[in-house]
């Protein structure tokens, strides 16, 4: 079932001869239980695609469809209830709020989200697979750059979003964890039902995905 | 609510620099706000203690007492009754042996009259015999005793503190209270003389005679001599204080809001609704403000009690309530000027596009 499509969509910034086109005409789609690639190298236009995929911004023409609804004219308010509910974002850096403990970092989303998040033995269940049970007591910084990024996935995925968004996760990861991450979003949108869109510089994450997609100059390719 | 108390409690040591700057600067509100009450307190106190609406004084007198000498001819047609009283003023050298100096407000008054029997008693008894006399307590303080036989000025006659009263202060000075006859002895070579003044508790009291006329309370305690200067520098320096507060305590959470930005920009992108970052933001700043204010008072409280009673220091409800209500508006307007820039961030930036 496909969660999440964006059709012919375009996104320009500035006006008349300072205007840059950073998305031409993309085309894509994600299923559940997909990992999905999008590689290229910077300034091809892949974190302008994951702000339009992940309703941070909105295309400058064509449509976006989450979950079958076109949300590409959703006001802010109504995209930032999205983010919450179906969306999940892991980024390189600072994704995990840096003066809460990791178990508050759960806290903080049943805070704004009453409904809908994961049950205590779903997430016990998410800790045991990602194997930071141990570590809810830490703030980010006593964590390694491997455990944060756990933390991270263990967040975005705690709102039980349909879809989840990572921004270069293995930017500072090493070749074994990068393997490790690499298997888990596979097992987690294999066993969980997500759509995994995974931003990435990142060959070596080619071997757990589903489909690959390139991207060049603003425009998209479907590796086959 | 949640994370404002959740950050502080994480970054303890630059929360607590803030809330020591808080602090400092509370207490330095109360402090100057205390002086400055305590200041105004000791001109009027007596004219407060009598309960005084209107005087008549001499017109040519610059409306002060001290200056103001009524004859009997002024006061032919004067009615005086219950709620008023004769009042002989005059600043004087008190001094009695074994003790120091002290400049002091003799004032004369009638036995049978309202500020005669409304003086506060704190030790002996009030006045009986023309060569007695009562002394607010600040003469105590200085180490006079009961008894203790002063000479007032050039006079070669000496009187004998009988009692200590409280609130008998005015235009700072410590009052002696005595006879009228005793005031009048003190002007010698004036023919006919009657008071300085007549107080009144009545507001409506008007006796407009030759050289006799009738004052506001509001206007004779406005032209005591320094009163509306000191303060009106008080109430400059607390306002001006006030509003630099304000610039710090704005300019510190807009530094702090500006460094969370990429958090707040995180924060934003995971969905986390705006309201709840502002509401973090003022939660805090009152937070801040609050356990400032509070260490403030305690600090004052302690302050207080390790002054020495001479410093005139009063700090009412009013004036604690008035700081504490002045502080927390500051830190609020403080925090909702960062606001803007919290509503405008753009979660996009988390993406480090």
């Amino acid at each position: 079932m496909t969660v999440i499509e964006l059709k012919d969509v375009k996104k320009t910034y500035g006006k008349g001869s300072a205007q840059v086109e950073a998305l031409k005409d993309i085309n894509f789609k994600a299923d559940k239980g997909e990992v999905v690639l999008i590689m290229g190298p910077s300034g091809a236009g892949k974190s302008t695609f994951l702000t339009i995929a992940g309703s941070l911004r909105q295309p400058t023409s064509g449509s976006v469809m989450i979950n079958g609804q076109d949300i590409s004219n959703y006001s802010a308010k109504q995209r930032n209830n999205l983010r919450l509910n179906e969306v999940g974002f892991v980024l390189q850096a600072y994704n995990l709020v840096p003066y809460l403990t990791v178990h508050e970092q759960f806290v903080l989303v049943d805070k704004v989200k009453k409904q809908n998040n994961l049950s205590k033995a779903d997430l016990q269940k998410l800790f045991e697979d990602l194997g930071i049970g141990n570590l809810l007591k830490k703030y980010p910084n006593e964590l390694s750059g491997g455990q944060q990024q756990r933390g991270a996935i263990a967040r975005a995925l705690y709102a039980n979003p349909a879809i989840l968004l990572a921004d270069e996760p293995t930017a500072s990861l090493d070749s074994q964890n990068i393997e490790e991450v690499g298997k888990l979003f596979k097992k987690l949108a294999k066993e969980r039902d997500k759509a995994i869109l995974l931003v990435t510089h990142d060959p070596r994450l080619k071997q757990f995905a589903d489909h690959i997609y390139e991207m060049m100059d603003g425009q998209m390719t479907q590796e086959k | 609510m949640f994370l404002a108390l959740k950050e502080i409690k994480h970054e303890k040591l630059r929360y607590g620099l803030i809330i020591l700057m808080m602090f400092l600067i509370s207490y330095l509100i109360f402090m100057l706000a205390g002086l400055a009450l305590g200041l105004a307190e000791e001109n009027t106190q007596a004219i407060t203690s009598w309960d005084a609406k209107s005087v008549v004084m001499n017109k040519t007198s610059n409306i002060s007492l001290m200056q103001s000498i009524l004859t009997k001819d002024d006061l032919k047609n004067a009615k005086v009754g219950k709620n008023e009283a004769y009042l002989g003023e005059i600043p004087v050298v008190a001094k009695a042996k074994g003790h120091k100096s002290i400049s002091a407000q003799f004032l004369g008054i009638k036995k049978s009259q309202f500020i005669y029997k409304d003086q506060e008693l704190l030790a002996g008894h009030l006045a009986k015999k023309k060569n007695e006399v009562t002394a607010d307590e600040a003469f105590q303080i200085k180490g006079y005793k009961l008894g203790d036989k002063i000479k007032l000025g050039n006079s070669k006659k000496k009187y004998t503190i009988v009692g200590f009263v409280k609130n008998a202060k005015i235009n700072i000075a410590p009052i002696i209270y005595g006879r009228l006859a005793t005031w009048k002895e003190l002007h010698p070579g004036i023919p006919n003389l009657v008071a300085s003044g007549i107080i009144s508790k009545n507001a409506n009291y008007k006796y407009n005679y030759k050289n006799a006329k009738t004052y506001g309370i509001k206007t004779v305690i406005n032209k005591l001599p320094g009163y509306t200067a000191q303060n009106l520098t008080f109430e400059m320096m607390i306002g001006f204080l006030f509003i630099i507060s304000l610039i710090i305590i704005a300019v510190f959470l807009y530094i702090l809001t500006m460094q969370k930005m990429h958090n707040f920009a995180v924060m934003r992108a995971q969905g986390i609704p705006s309201k709840t970052l502002v509401a973090a933001t003022i939660g805090q700043s009152i937070i801040l403000v609050v356990t400032g204010v509070v260490l403030s008072l305690i600090a004052m409280f302690l302050t207080n009690l390790a002054m020495p009673k001479s410093v005139p220091m009063d700090l009412s409800p009013a004036i604690i309530i008035a700081g504490c209500a002045g502080m927390l508006l500051m830190g609020i307007i403080g925090s909702l000027i960062p606001i803007r820039s919290i509503l405008k961030v753009d979660p996009a930036n988390a993406i480090g596009e």
